[in-house]
């Protein structure tokens, strides 16, 4: 018994070898289980939208066509800190897509979105029916989808005091996530949730629109999920039937 | 009066005052910033539109505040009581311990900044102190493991260690590994749901290995200190801590159940932490036993009060735990209020009020009092605090709850974040009554240690 009152022990029985143990088991072991998952960069995140033609793909097209004043901007912004260049090529291609998304995923983090938003649906408690649209995104979330860089670290988050993101893109279109983050009562009369005004502007006709770092997160935030989304059943009922 | 020379000589009081201090002040901003964030919920934030104080960075510095502003600076200001007198020898350097000092409130700040005007939050709950602040951390911890290391080790070369001295020697070790692993292997060395494994790990080991065993083992000081009396049993307090060392770094995956986290590690969570449970009996039993026969100085005895009542929280915390980290109980309780009332009952409810009374108990003998400046001040604010976090947990379980079975019934959104406003406004009513009582303790301590008269604690002497 001496011995287990002793700094040395004490030091290393349950300061180092228990503590290794469990990392281990909690963290080591199903790192280990989910190795052979490619571990996808910011920029083939964005080459696999272009690929796919997901709809983070044609939303990002969207967004510069509706604001093409500040998607110039956007092309110039320059920030030390998530390590964001200018553009010189100033077209929605994969270069612009991947740079929106770390700069749109930079400021979602900043912001404390994940206070209050979770990224994860679980298989219970009805939350495929609830998040996402049945049948057309409505999947639980599973590993691979998180092996990207946007998830180091991961984004599931604690708390939901707004609904889940991951299966977003199927639900909402650009000009409600615009309105929505400038004054999220327009779009949901009750919600809590402040208004984001610094990442709008005026324009030089007297509209209010994203600005460069509104842009970025518009981006991200309707490529959450966009991975799944499928087109509607009766659309691929009609396709089948031609 | 030469022994107090003596102790005097062992232990540096002016790291204690700083520490307790700069302890007690940002308590009271980390509660002021939980308020500003609750208004947020309630509708009427005051300062809706200006960047810097949007309510998402506002509550960040709220926990990351309250982790390493609050919790660091009040253990650390403790420990450089506690650890000389209960070992007999000084800690490795008072240079290093003042260095260290503003090291720790360099890092705050910077932290504050950090977040509020750069943006540059880490999205690793608890440690959303920026990523490059985090080596800088680890480093301070490896400090603090010599610091208060030495006199532990010199100690246990002269005979078996005290409770206390395992627990904090436990911990000084935990420390700087969890704070590495925590923060920097979900960045740079996993992604996705391996991240979200250590990341889990990381919350709840930042609880588990360093504020619990630094807690329990002032706790063990101070009790039997305050009593004048040895523990009930050693051998409890043996299965105590081994229970704890062994378990509780298993806890964390719980925080993520029903993930893509392969289950197996899921579910050596869940069984670890129903064993932790069983092991904070122990403790619990322990410290109750040892109460026996001396209830009557908790009537009187205000820092004793506050340490038998966080105890009590305590257990109430780790027996809710038992039940709901099970696989059924998350279904409902997961992201919802349940959660953050579970939250502020262990952190503000138990170790809150533990080192309060701690700080309570060692502040007039820092500045050779007798007692407290005002014995009305002590009451009430013991009484707010008390009151006030238990009635925010009830309110925050309620509300959780109704969240909870709303988002199953898959009602719209919104009725879910309008039947919770009513919670959430007595919720900020809550949060009112803890810091008037914190900023009444605040008043209390500043008046101790400015008081020019020696505060005797004889009864009616004193003609003021």
């Amino acid at each position: 018994m001496g011995k287990m009152e002793r700094f040395a022990f004490v030091a290393l029985v349950a300061g180092i070898i228990f503590f290794l143990f469990a990392d281990f088991v909690s963290w080591a072991l199903p790192m280990f289980v989910l190795k052979d998952i490619p571990k996808k960069s910011i920029m083939d995140l964005a080459k696999e939208a272009k690929a796919k033609n997901t709809t983070a793909w044609s939303d990002f097209k969207k967004i510069a066509m509706a604001y093409p004043e500040q998607f110039k901007k956007f092309c110039e912004y320059e920030e030390p800190f998530s390590g964001a260049k200018k553009v010189s090529n100033c077209t929605p291609n994969e270069e612009t897509l991947a740079k929106a998304l770390a700069v749109g995923h930079r400021w979602y983090v900043a912001e404390g979105c994940w206070n209050c938003h979770s990224q994860m649906v679980r298989p219970v408690s009805n939350e495929t029916l609830r998040f996402g649209i049945p049948g057309v995104s409505n999947h639980v979330s599973y590993p691979s989808e998180y092996n990207n860089e946007l998830q180091a670290p991961v984004l599931w988050g604690t708390k939901r005091v707004g609904q889940d993101l991951i299966r977003e893109a199927a639900v909402h279109n650009l000009g409600w996530q615009a309105a929505h983050l400038y004054k999220p009562t327009s779009t949901s009369p009750g919600s809590v949730m402040p208004g984001y005004p610094w990442y709008f502007e005026k324009d030089s006709k007297g509209r209010i629109v994203p600005n460069e770092r509104g842009i970025a997160l518009l981006t991200y935030i309707m490529w959450l999920g966009s991975w799944e989304v499928k087109p509607p059943k009766d659309f691929r009922l009609e396709a089948a039937a031609k | 009066m030469s022994n107090t020379q003596d102790l005097k000589n062992l232990v540096n009081y002016g790291l204690v005052k700083a520490h307790v201090t700069m302890g007690l002040i940002f308590f009271i901003i980390v509660a002021l910033m939980g308020f500003l964030y609750s208004l947020q919920l309630d509708g009427i934030y005051p300062f809706s539109g200006i960047e810097f104080l949007s309510p998402g960075r506002v509550r960040m510095i709220h926990t990351a505040g309250a982790a390493y502003g609050f919790l660091v600076n009040m253990f650390t200001g403790l420990l450089y009581w506690a650890v000389p007198r209960f070992t007999g020898y000084r800690v490795l350097s008072d240079a290093l311990g003042w260095f260290m000092f503003i090291a720790l409130q360099a890092a705050v700040l910077i932290t504050v900044i950090g977040i509020l005007f750069l943006g540059q939050a880490d999205n690793v709950e608890w440690g959303e102190t920026p990523w490059w602040l985090d080596p800088i951390i680890v480093f301070w911890l490896l400090l603090h493991l010599i610091q208060f290391g030495a006199p532990l080790y010199k100690a246990s070369q002269r005979g078996p260690l005290y409770v206390s001295g395992w627990y904090i020697s436990a911990m000084l070790v935990w420390t700087p590994l969890v704070v590495f692993m925590g923060n920097l292997i979900p960045r740079f060395w996993a992604v996705g749901s391996g991240a979200g494994a250590v990341q889990s790990t990381f919350i709840h080991d930042l609880v588990g290995l360093y504020v619990t065993p630094v807690a329990w083992g002032l706790m063990y000081y101070f009790v039997p200190v305050i009593m004048k009396k040895p523990m009930w049993s050693h051998g409890l307090s043996l299965l105590g801590f081994w229970g704890l060392a062994f378990f509780y770094p298993m806890n964390g995956v719980h925080h993520f159940l029903w993930s893509p986290i392969p289950m197996f590690a899921q579910y050596s969570a869940v069984f670890a932490t129903v064993a932790v449970e069983f092991a904070v009996t122990s403790v619990l039993i322990n410290f109750m036993m040892t109460l026996r026969g001396s209830a009557e100085q908790l009537k009187y005895n205000v820092p004793l009060r506050y340490m038998y009542t966080g105890a009590i929280f305590y257990w109430i915390t780790c027996f809710q735990c038992a039940f709901h980290v099970t696989l059924t109980f998350q279904k409902v309780i997961h992201f919802t209020d349940w959660v953050t009332g579970h939250a502020h009952l262990i952190m503000f409810g138990t170790f809150g009020l533990w080192v309060l009374g701690m700080a309570e108990y060692i502040w007039p003998r820092l500045f050779g009092k007798e007692t407290m400046y005002s014995k009305g001040l002590s009451e009430g604010a013991y009484w707010l605090m008390a009151i006030g976090v238990f009635a925010m947990f009830v309110d925050l379980t309620a509300g959780g709850l109704v969240q909870g079975f709303d988002w199953i019934g898959l009602n719209p959104w919104i009725d879910s974040v309008n039947f919770s406003k009513p919670f959430w406004y007595f919720r900020s009513v809550a949060g009112l009554m803890m810091i008037t009582g914190l900023l009444m303790y605040a008043v209390n301590f500043y008046k101790t240690a400015t008081a020019g008269k020696s505060l005797s604690a004889e009864l009616k002497s004193e003609s003021v």
